[in-house]
């Protein structure tokens, strides 16, 4: 195994790099660069374009595309992350500042959505037909298809606005020093980005944990006179539990990523609302290093997936 | 002559090989079509229904008030007019206006539909399309020198002119200025004419007269004149201050300023314009975000309408009759937020700085142009002009000076990612007592404050801003006390609530259609 991560480690470092050369290229391709968003269209009518070329100077984005790759490559090897072209701000800082409220609330988030999804899943499968499976079946199909900023907004409405139980969105307010401060902040969007997460996982735990009890091997522990919780727990959702490990794994990402509608509805400040803002505004050394760390999130998803089907799964073999 | 014929070849080979030459008729070059234009869009249907009321028909290009000019013909609906004006340009449905614009908000889009059924009814054709990327490049490109062709590719830019100062109005349609409107001698001696007197008397008239020639021409069909709309919350009153254009800086007594105060005794009032990853520098934009308002103060003060009227770190200030010395005495005792002394060389600093700094706010970069010599005798600053700037004072009412001492290492070229704009310094009411970045921004008084210590114990910024729906549901859940929108839809929301009331303000902001009469490339 230990020789499987290793060459699974070592494969990230070429993927990374052809992956970082696609997203500098297509930031190249988009219209207009840094210093075309930073500067208002009416300002930019009394601009000379000395001045124009002096900024783009300044910024470093009067070299070619591929200087400025180069630049910005051995930079990241030097552990150099550059500066962000809008704000002059430290990308490392700007990074570090977001990371926590993303991983705050992805983290609640992938917590709740897995309890309430595994667990409800495998409700739903034991009861196959009945009324409890039909309406969790109903409740899934419209987690997965009523859009996160529709959720979001409803919940804001009923539960800040209306019964004025949490608050309307933000992460910190004045006088907040600890986490327990800010946990009624994290309650709305955490629910309700954990809410759309439960519906996939409850359905996919739920289908796989129905093609689990109609193997053989359940059958072989009912014939030895095992107990039904023990048959459905040990026997059965463990080997059920194998989809929705890959399922949570590619979710991961979010972790590093954000979610820009939840973070936009409740004024989240995290990752990805950052990366938009840097997109729009061609900020590529932000859009850049926020990039390859989500690319390396997939990646060591992908990796921890596939180490945790083989421990969870006898079946499967790491090679 | 063989030679001179020879010579007026290579002249020509050199110049068709320096630029491209127009291949093809632009009807919109005849006045009688842009009229056309004008006539066929029923503006007052649009407003009442797009804008649901909130903005008002434009006639011209500057705002109702004491400088527009009576009997300007508004171009009211008349599609029959429209037709006729068509008819006589020979106006023959070939070419297809291809309109641009830059905003990404919904109202624009459904602007844009409006505008191509109603030029549809007339027989002119519409595509439009929003610009992406280098928007001020696709806008402003301005004919390369000797050429008259244009250098945009759009028929007609929708846009808005925002005016510190009158001027700015016209100013941009000086010959070889504009990406639309071709040079014209006689408009050219009309802008010097409201650019030589700093007295409202003189300028009223040279206004006037631009308009009434800018009526006929329509260089811009002016459409509609935004307004602002201040909120509030039932918490908060001003106190006797001023209501005005929000969008800049004036008296408008924040000292005095009270709001009901919370279960601890402590009056807090929350606003917000606060910043994401930095503060806006206030060279361009002085007035919109939270810091530039309540931290910073200014030589000058102005009313509500933005008229200068006196002094705020300057304690004495005249202006020679001849326009060309300006003087301004400091108060004594003045200190940045930060206990070091705010001095006349603070003030030298920052004009010399901004005059190298790109982009700054037009009418600042216009005065500081014409500064000639700029001397300092202790606390007295003596401005030597070269030429007349009517906007002088102006200026000085909306310019910050910032503090010298904390600006080291400046690039000019850099000077919004100075490390400055990461917690900066100011002069004003209100001080930086904590930035939670992308949070919150936390402002307590100014101790040291010439103008007296604020009454109110903390201003909390969010970083929501305009066309935000931010904006509407932290003012529903009681989080934002103040601020201000041009947004329709913020506004007709806001209304709604019965803790906030809304405060419309008549500014200069003017939403017009620039009409490309440049001679086209064809694609």
């Amino acid at each position: 195994m230990l020789t499987f991560i290793a060459r699974r480690l070592l494969i990230t470092i070429p993927m990374l790099l052809v992956i970082s050369f696609l997203v500098y290229l297509g930031l190249e391709m988009t219209p207009g660069d840094a210093v075309s968003y930073m500067i208002d269209p009416e300002a930019a009518a009394r601009m000379s374009d000395e001045q124009f070329a002096a900024m783009r100077e300044a910024l470093g984005l009067n070299k070619s595309f591929l200087e400025r790759y180069g630049i910005w490559l051995v930079n990241i090897l030097q552990g150099n992350f550059g500066h962000s072209l809008s704000g002059g701000v430290a990308i490392s800082t700007i990074v570090l500042d977001r990371l926590p409220a993303t991983l705050e609330l992805a983290i609640f988030a992938l917590f709740f959505s897995t309890l309430f999804g595994c667990v409800l899943g495998t409700i739903s499968a034991l009861r196959r037909g009945s009324a409890t499976d039909s309406a969790l079946t109903v409740i899934g199909m419209l987690g997965v298809s009523i859009p996160e900023f529709f959720f979001g907004l409803v919940a804001i409405l009923i539960f800040a606005l209306n019964l004025g139980w949490l608050p309307v969105g933000g992460r910190l307010l004045p006088g907040y020093e600890t986490f327990i401060d800010r946990l009624p902040h994290i309650v709305l969007p955490g629910l309700v980005m954990s809410l759309m997460m439960t519906a996939g996982v409850m359905r996919y735990s739920r289908s796989a944990m129905l093609d689990s009890l109609s193997r053989e091997f359940i059958r072989t522990a009912r014939s030895k006179g095992l107990p039904e919780w023990r048959i459905h727990l040990i026997h059965g959702f463990r080997v059920a539990l194998t989809p929705v490990v890959v399922l949570i794994g590619f979710r991961l990402p979010t972790l590093i990523g954000g979610s820009v509608i939840i973070e936009k509805v409740f004024q989240w400040p995290g990752v990805g609302n950052e990366f938009i803002q840097a997109v729009r505004g061609s900020d590529y050394p932000l859009v850049m290093m926020i990039a390859l760390l989500s690319v390396f999130a997939v990646l060591m998803a992908s990796l921890i997936v596939d180490v945790l089907t083989a421990l969870i799964d006898p079946r499967v073999r790491l090679n | 002559m063989n030679k001179l014929f020879g010579l007026a070849i290579a002249a020509a080979v050199s110049m068709t090989s320096s630029f491209a030459y127009a291949d093809r008729a632009n009807l919109l070059s005849d006045e009688r079509v842009r009229q056309a234009i004008a006539y066929a869009i029923d503006m007052d249907t649009i407003v009442e229904t797009l804008f649901e009321g909130k903005a008002i028909v434009a006639d011209s290009m500057i705002p109702n008030g004491s400088f527009k000019a009576e009997g300007l013909e508004p171009y009211g609906y008349n599609p029959d007019k429209a037709r006729a004006l068509l008819d006589e340009a020979g106006w023959d449905g070939s070419q297809k206006l291809d309109v641009v614009y830059y905003y990404g908000d919904q109202l624009t889009a459904d602007l844009m539909v409006a505008l191509q059924a109603y030029l549809g009814e007339v027989g002119v054709e519409m595509t439009y399309r929003k610009l992406e990327g280098d928007v001020g490049g696709q806008l402003n490109a301005l004919p390369e020198e000797g050429s008259d062709t244009s250098a945009v590719t759009w028929d007609i830019a929708y846009g808005a002119r925002a005016a510190l100062a009158l001027q700015e109005y016209y100013n941009g349609y000086k010959s070889g200025l504009s990406s639309y409107a071709p040079g014209d001698p006689e408009r050219d001696e009309l802008i010097a004419r409201i650019n030589a007197s700093a007295d409202p008397a003189v300028q009223q008239d040279a206004f006037k007269d631009f308009e009434r020639f800018e009526n006929t021409v329509l260089s811009d069909i002016a459409l509609y004149y935004q307004q602002l709309f201040i909120y509030e919350s039932s918490r908060m009153s001003r106190n006797g201050g001023e209501y005005g254009n929000d969008q800049f800086t004036y008296d408008w007594n924040i000292v005095n300023w009270t709001v009901e105060p919370d279960a601890d005794g402590k009056e807090v009032l929350y606003t917000n314009t606060a910043p994401s990853t930095f503060f806006d520098h206030p060279w361009l934009n002085p007035g919109i975000y939270v810091f530039s308002k309540i931290g910073l103060d200014h030589l000058l003060t102005a009313d509500g309408n933005l008229t200068p009227k006196g002094g705020q770190l300057a304690s004495d200030y005249s202006v020679s009759d001849d326009g060309l010395t300006v003087t301004f005495t400091m108060k004594d005792g003045l200190t940045w937020h930060d206990g070091d002394d705010l001095t006349a060389e603070d003030v030298v600093w920052s004009i010399e700085t901004a005059k190298t700094v790109p982009g700054i706010n037009a009418v600042f970069a216009a005065t500081f142009e014409a500064i000639e010599n700029i001397a300092v005798d202790g606390s007295t600053i003596t401005l030597t002009m070269s030429q007349l700037d009517p906007n002088v004072l102006l200026t000085f009412s909306q310019f910050a000076p910032l503090p010298m001492h904390l600006f080291t290492d400046l690039n000019p070229a850099e000077f919004q990612q100075h490390p400055f704009w990461q917690n900066p310094v100011g002069s004003g009411p209100y001080k930086i007592a904590e930035v939670q970045m992308n949070d919150y921004v936390r402002f307590v008084p100014f101790e040291a404050y010439h103008g007296g210590v604020a009454n109110i114990d903390e201003i909390v910024a969010f970083p929501s801003g305009e066309n935000d729906g931010n904006v509407i549901t932290n003012a529903a859940a009681g989080r934002l006390d103040f601020g201000f929108t041009k947004s329709v839809a913020d506004v007709q929301s806001l209304e709604e609530m019965e803790h906030m009331r809304v405060i419309p303000a008549n500014i200069p902001y003017t939403r017009s259609l620039r009409v490309n009469a440049y001679p086209m490339i064809s694609e």
